[in-house]
């Protein structure tokens, strides 16, 4: 990912009465993924669909923190460099592709 | 706009009426905003039911004021046997110490009211006059106030608490004050914010006791200014407005939450007091020489925030740098796209060209490797995605077209493009500085990999693009009968072939062919072009031309600090220091705090440059420019371990020092001279110039920078 981010990043999901926990450790920018509940440098506490939705690029990030959807403790970077692999929307990507083509052609 | 206090900390300010009073209309955006949310809309003060009048305002500090009221409506204060007090500073809400005094021989009693109410507006509400989709509440307790908006989880509350005995209601708080003959009664009243349900709210921010107010910054306005280099000068307005200047920049520093603390130039006060991808860029490149700290969290923060998939709603791409960032409720609902906003053509290779003259000021290479994947991106986009014509050429054309912006470069007004004839061209447009900066960012960027990345290959890819893209520019932009570049190229292709001010941007970024920059400067100076004051953004004599139209005829006090760059890069020294005179001249009129914009009057025909009507005050870059053109005049120029300088002053400044220049040497001053008389009394309200005798430089002994 990128050089200078380096810390435990974990998600604590909601799924109705359901709660998992990922920890997402990152070193100079290589990542590792734990199902683990550790000592984080932030922790972000969501609902599993919404989560789901924004891995997928169907929902936004920052937006969701705004309005309270997403809460977050600790330092907030790590979570924005993070945000960096999720998708973006899917019709979005569709209309580039098109764009592409009709050049292309 | 003029009449209203405005203090403010970070993007938490308050902006209220001489009384202190908010009394927030349509036509009176008043209020407590923080993070584009207006906290508090009504906050007016009365003794025994009555409305105060203002004897004076003390603006403290930026963060700090202090109003001196009255009782009475009347306009002669013959028998004010009271004195009101209002000393407020703003934090994370406000704080406010209100202090009655009695002048006369008899005790009074006072009811003491404060009126409270908040719409919780979005500042693109206080805009556009929007109705609200969420519910209010008021919770009334023993020692507070409480007033919320609740729309799903979206939460934003404000706490209203006194230290006095007091009595709350759903519309403010009422204390009683008794006070002795010639006595003091005195409160203190806080207003906090709070964000997210269940609302924590962070403890008021001050306390009178022995703890002065000071703002949310890492840094104090006093080490700021003496961290800064110190100016000389024997023209004394210049003292004034690089004081000014330095002060403002204070003013305008924004802490984003991912910093830790640490801030950059926000665009304007107070309105825009949010990190914009290139007023923030242009800024910090203004104020380098100055306060470099500004560029490094500029670079982080806008590298964190780099996009990274694409997003039509946002205008991102993977690789583009931000427009502009938002965290009211219209941007939490998506109704407005700044989560960020990504629809500026222009960030991107600004960002590169800024990393690059970081280096070469301060030798920071750890930051330009550890941006190194940033850069890479942004370079990418360049070819990958913002050459939407496939010709070679950066353009842009947004992809919101409900809530995405039109223009994608600073002139972003809907007709600041223009052909001669006056005609609008359509989409993509190609204008011609992205182009330059586009080569700019490919030399700069090509640098940085020899250097720091240690990939020559990149780095000769980089080069040959460059200089492929700077031949074609040559060619494809160049009106031959003008002697100068075209606006842009339009999208067929064609030239928008109307002159501009952006000329001097293509000097500034390198791309003009050294045989053509004579023909060049003869236009930004000649009359069309060159006010007296400073540059046109259009010049006089094509279809749009408006001397007062916003990017079609003013002058734009940052747009001529780059022109004066690259005139200077150029070697037109003697222009420089000609621009630097009309602009700071100008300054000097503004006591020293340069508008956005003034009117593109020839200075002949007004004698004075007039002011175009602006909400924000001030903006940044046009805080920058007077310390851009002190670096112009002076010729500062990193060259390896070393600082050039080689200065030309316009006439009238004998002597222009400044000492202790921060970067990569260590400290070192800079001296200039003015060659011939210099008038008595340092006036110089005149044009023209006096080329500058032997340079000289003193090195110093290295010192760590706070």
């Amino acid at each position: 990912m990128l050089r200078k981010a380096t810390g435990t990043l974990r998600f604590d999901l909601v799924d109705g009465t359901k709660e998992s926990s990922w920890s997402v450790a990152v070193k100079k920018g290589d990542v590792s993924v734990s199902q683990t509940k550790g000592k984080a440098d932030c922790v972000v506490t969501t609902d599993r669909p919404l989560f789901d939705a924004i891995v997928r690029g169907e929902r936004n990030a920052f937006a969701a923190i705004l309005r309270g959807e997403i809460r977050m403790e600790g330092d907030p970077e790590l979570l924005v460099l993070f945000q960096r692999v999720f998708a973006g929307p899917a019709e979005s990507i569709a209309r580039r592709e098109a764009v592409l083509a009709g050049k292309s052609s | 706009m003029s009449d209203l206090v405005q203090i403010l900390d970070g993007n938490t300010f308050v902006v209220s009426d001489a009384n202190g009073d908010i009394e927030a209309s349509l036509t009176d955006p008043t209020g407590l905003f923080s993070f584009d949310t207006r906290f508090l809309s009504k906050w007016i003060l009365t003794l025994n039911g009555e409305r105060l009048n203002p004897l004076s305002v003390d603006d403290l500090q930026y963060f700090e004021t202090r109003f001196f009221l009255v009782p009475g409506t009347g306009t002669v204060y013959v028998d004010a046997k009271l004195s009101v007090i209002r000393r407020r500073a703003v934090g994370d809400g406000f704080h406010e110490e209100l202090t009655i005094l009695n002048h006369d021989e008899k005790p009074v009693d006072i009811t003491v009211r404060l009126e409270a109410a908040s719409d919780f507006a979005d500042l693109f509400e206080v805009k556009d006059a929007l109705q609200k989709k969420g519910k209010y509440s008021t919770k009334v307790g023993k020692g507070s106030l409480r007033l919320g908006y609740d729309r799903e989880t979206y939460s934003r509350q404000t706490s209203i608490s006194a230290s006095a005995p007091a009595t709350y209601d759903e519309k403010g708080v009422t204390l009683v004050a008794h006070i002795e003959p010639h006595g003091v009664w005195t409160t203190d009243l806080d207003v906090v914010t709070a964000v997210g349900a269940g609302g924590t709210y962070t403890k008021p921010k001050y306390r009178r006791d022995g703890r002065r107010a000071r703002p949310n910054m890492e840094r104090s306005l006093d080490k700021w200014l003496e961290d800064a280099p110190r100016l000389e000068s024997d023209w004394e307005p210049l003292k004034t407005t690089y004081r000014r200047s330095l002060v403002d920049l204070a003013a305008l520093r924004f802490a984003p939450p991912v910093m830790g603390g640490k801030s950059l130039p926000a665009a304007g006060l107070p309105w825009f007091m949010t990190m914009f991808g290139r007023d923030s860029i242009f800024t910090s490149l203004q104020s380098l020489p100055f306060t470099p700290e500004l560029a490094a969290t500029t670079l982080l923060a806008l590298g964190d925030w780099q996009g990274s998939r694409l997003d039509d709603f946002r205008d991102e791409d993977p690789g583009r740098i931000l427009h502009e960032m938002r965290y009211g409720e219209m941007t939490a609902f998506e109704e407005r796209p700044h989560s960020p906003y990504y629809g500026a053509a222009d960030a991107t290779m600004l960002y590169v060209v800024l990393l690059d003259e970081y280096e070469r000021w301060t030798g920071d290479r750890k930051l330009v490797r550890d941006l190194e994947h940033q850069a890479r991106a942004a370079l990418t986009w360049i070819n990958e995605y913002a050459d939407l014509m496939g010709n070679g050429y950066v353009s842009y054309q947004r992809r919101n077209e409900e809530t995405g912006l039109e223009n994608q470069c600073w002139k972003d007004s809907w007709d600041s493009i223009s052909y001669s004839n006056g005609e609008i061209p359509g989409f993509p447009r190609a204008t011609c500085e992205l182009q330059g900066y586009a080569y700019d960012a490919k030399v700069r960027g090509a640098r940085l990999a020899r250097l720091v990345w240690k990939d020559p290959a990149y780095a000769d890819q980089l080069e040959q693009e460059a200089a492929d893209l700077k031949r074609r520019f040559n060619r494809d932009f160049w009106v031959e009968d003008g002697g100068y570049f075209a606006l842009a190229l339009d999208n067929e292709g064609k030239q928008v072939d109307a002159l501009s001010s952006n000329n001097g941007h293509l000097l500034w970024s390198g791309i003009v062919e050294k045989k053509k920059a004579k023909a060049v400067v003869a236009n930004l100076m000649g009359p069309r072009l060159f006010s007296g004051w400073g540059i046109r953004t259009l010049a006089e004599g094509e279809g749009r031309y408006n001397p007062i139209g916003y990017h079609v005829g003013t002058v734009w006090p940052f747009d001529s600090s780059f022109v004066a760059w690259g005139l200077q890069r150029y070697g037109f020294k003697n222009e420089a220091a000609q621009i630097a005179a009309g602009i700071l001249d100008a300054a000097e009129c503004f006591q020293g705090r340069l508008p956005e914009a003034f009117g593109g009057y020839a200075r002949s025909l007004t004698k004075y440059p007039v002011q175009y009507p602006t909400a924000c005050s001030p903006q940044a870059w046009s805080t920058g420019a007077p310390l851009l053109l002190i670096r112009t005049m002076l010729g500062l120029e990193p060259l390896g371990e070393h600082l050039v300088i080689d200065p030309v002053l316009p006439a009238g400044i004998g002597r222009l020092e400044l000492l202790d220049i921060p970067g990569r040497w260590g400290r070192i001053d800079a001296f200039g001279r003015g060659r011939g008389p210099v008038a008595e009394g340092g006036s110089r309200r005149q044009l023209g110039f006096v080329e500058a005798i032997m340079p000289k430089a003193k090195r110093k002994k290295p010192r760590v920078t706070a």
